[in-house]
């Protein structure tokens, strides 16, 4: 026995599993996919969930897929998303103040997670077709782990958007600042999600490439169905009567910005 | 021979990562109930998927592709079937009539795993789509064509890979069983485009009134439509 320190267990094989292991190409020192893959260290609590969820996201994949408690992850997960979106909406909201205040955090909560419940099952069907071995659960935490990347890191972002939303006045151009903050942090969040997938097995990842596609576009056309989010609040809470995909929207706002500028003298 | 175990809930999973155990115990007879599940499958995935599809023109249009887009599959495997067990056996690959109707069953089960899983996407965007009252109804119309007609494409792209792999490989020889596959495919195809051209609208057009079926179904022919289009659209 020594005093130095022990290295961290290998990655577990997957004993029950029918498949061959992944055979990966050669990897460059420092980028091997499966890096992190391992037990999950401490207890599955708040700040530890936290801290994985940033440091060593696979490690909590990992403890999706291998421990017979995993849903204490899940709930976890989904704790941090509620809690992260709820302060950044409410800065979002600070831009028009009154009932935005409540609003537009309650529209970005129920939205994302409302993305993630209907992409969800295409998410299972979509990394079964890639070859993964996975139980339905550690798929579902994947996605949860997924949206609280997204979240954490939002909210990383709310001073930037506190800061524009105080020193301009144009909801457009907020709007759009808002949308760019979301793919990325939402960039971040998918990575997890082929990172896991590589991780569980999956042969092929061009399936789930597809999938982050669709993702995005679910996610920004709720932000559409959901209007208004930023600018002042409207007489109803969604607007069902008044129907229109993304592009259409946004093109409209722009053009609506552009002829506003032209008859400033 | 291998038993593949797996209950229904293992099913969707294992024929989405093809895996050779579950099919070589349907193929072989060993495990009871499979085209039965193939067929469940259809319905419900194909189903879902349908009627997200009608949605745009009502509950009453989701109901009809619902129940019409199931009927599509099953009824070109209906029409085809004979021949497909016939030209498996003719080209040399060994398959018989049984297991014939198992391959295709089990392509279009995968097929309609996939858009069934869809269907929650494509339910959320036919509910964000403008109404067919809208003014800009024919654009609408052409988009939701145009993006279901992806999803399709690619769900079947998807099964019919792997049909081909089981194919190469539980046929005698892969060059029987890709022989076997194409001639399947294009048979299908074939018979398939006019079974969709009889149990038309699936879309619908935007002033079209609502229909199960539009009169006279049965008069006319997809490919002469297809004829008088391309006829249209050149000056000869």
């Amino acid at each position: 026995m020594t005093d130095e320190p022990t290295p961290p267990p290998p990655a577990p094989s997957r004993p029950e599993s029918t498949s061959q292991p992944p055979v990966l190409p050669a990897q460059p020192a420092g980028r091997n996919p499966l890096a992190g893959y391992q037990p999950l260290d401490g207890d599955p609590d708040f700040p530890n969930v936290l801290n994985k969820l940033l440091k060593k996201p696979l490690s909590l994949v990992h403890h999706l897929e291998t421990s017979e408690e995993s849903g204490r992850i899940p709930l976890r997960l989904l704790g941090i998303t509620l809690a992260c979106l709820a302060i950044f909406g409410v800065v979002v909201g600070s831009f028009s103040g009154g009932h935005q205040l409540w609003a537009a955090p309650v529209k970005i909560m129920g939205g994302l997670l409302f993305s993630g419940l209907i992409c969800l099952p295409s998410l299972y069907i979509f990394t079964c077709l890639g070859g993964l071995e996975a139980k339905f659960r550690t798929i579902a935490g994947v996605m949860t782990a997924l949206i609280a990347l997204s979240s954490v890191l939002l909210v990383g972002f709310a001073p930037v958007v506190w800061l524009f939303s105080v020193s301009s006045s144009s909801a457009t151009f907020l709007g759009f600042l808002l949308l760019a903050l979301w793919l990325i942090c939402s960039g971040f969040g998918l990575l997890i999600v082929t990172r896991a997938g590589r991780a569980l097995g999956m042969r092929n990842t061009s399936h789930l490439g597809l999938w982050c596609v669709v993702f995005l576009m679910v996610t920004i056309q709720m932000t559409t169905t959901l209007r208004p989010i930023l600018g002042p609040a409207a007489e109803h809470f969604i607007n069902f009567r008044e129907k229109k995909f993304f592009l259409q929207y946004w093109s409209e706002q722009f053009q609506a910005e552009s002829d506003a500028a032209a008859r400033v003298p | 021979m291998a038993i593949f175990s797996c209950g229904p809930a293992d099913t969707i999973p294992a024929l989405c990562r093809g895996e050779r155990g579950l099919l070589s115990d349907w193929i072989g007879g060993t495990r009871r109930g499979s085209l039965r599940t193939c067929a469940l499958l259809i319905v419900l995935g194909c189903g879902c998927y349908g009627f997200t599809v009608g949605l745009w023109h009502g509950w009453r249009m989701a109901g009809y592709v619902a129940v019409k887009l199931p009927a599509v599959i099953f009824l070109t495997l209906l029409l085809n079937g004979l021949l497909n067990g016939m030209l498996a056996l003719v080209l040399g690959s060994g398959i018989g009539l049984r297991q014939s109707l198992q391959f295709l069953l089990t392509g279009f089960a995968t097929m309609s795993i996939i858009l069934g899983a869809l269907s929650p996407i494509t339910f959320f965007a036919t509910l964000n789509t403008p109404p067919p009252s809208d003014p800009a109804a024919a654009q609408w119309h052409a988009m939701i064509l145009l993006s279901h007609t992806a999803a399709i494409a690619f769900a079947g792209v998807v099964a019919h890979q792997r049909l081909l792999s089981y194919l190469c490989e539980f046929a005698d020889t892969r060059r029987a069983g890709a022989h076997t596959f194409i001639a399947w495919l294009s048979g299908n195809l074939f018979v398939g485009a006019q079974i969709s051209w009889i149990l038309r609208p699936f879309f619908g057009t935007p002033g079209l009134a609502v229909q199960f079926l539009r009169p006279d179904p049965l008069r006319g022919n997809f490919y002469e439509s297809v004829l008088t289009a391309l006829r249209n659209l050149t000056p000869l």
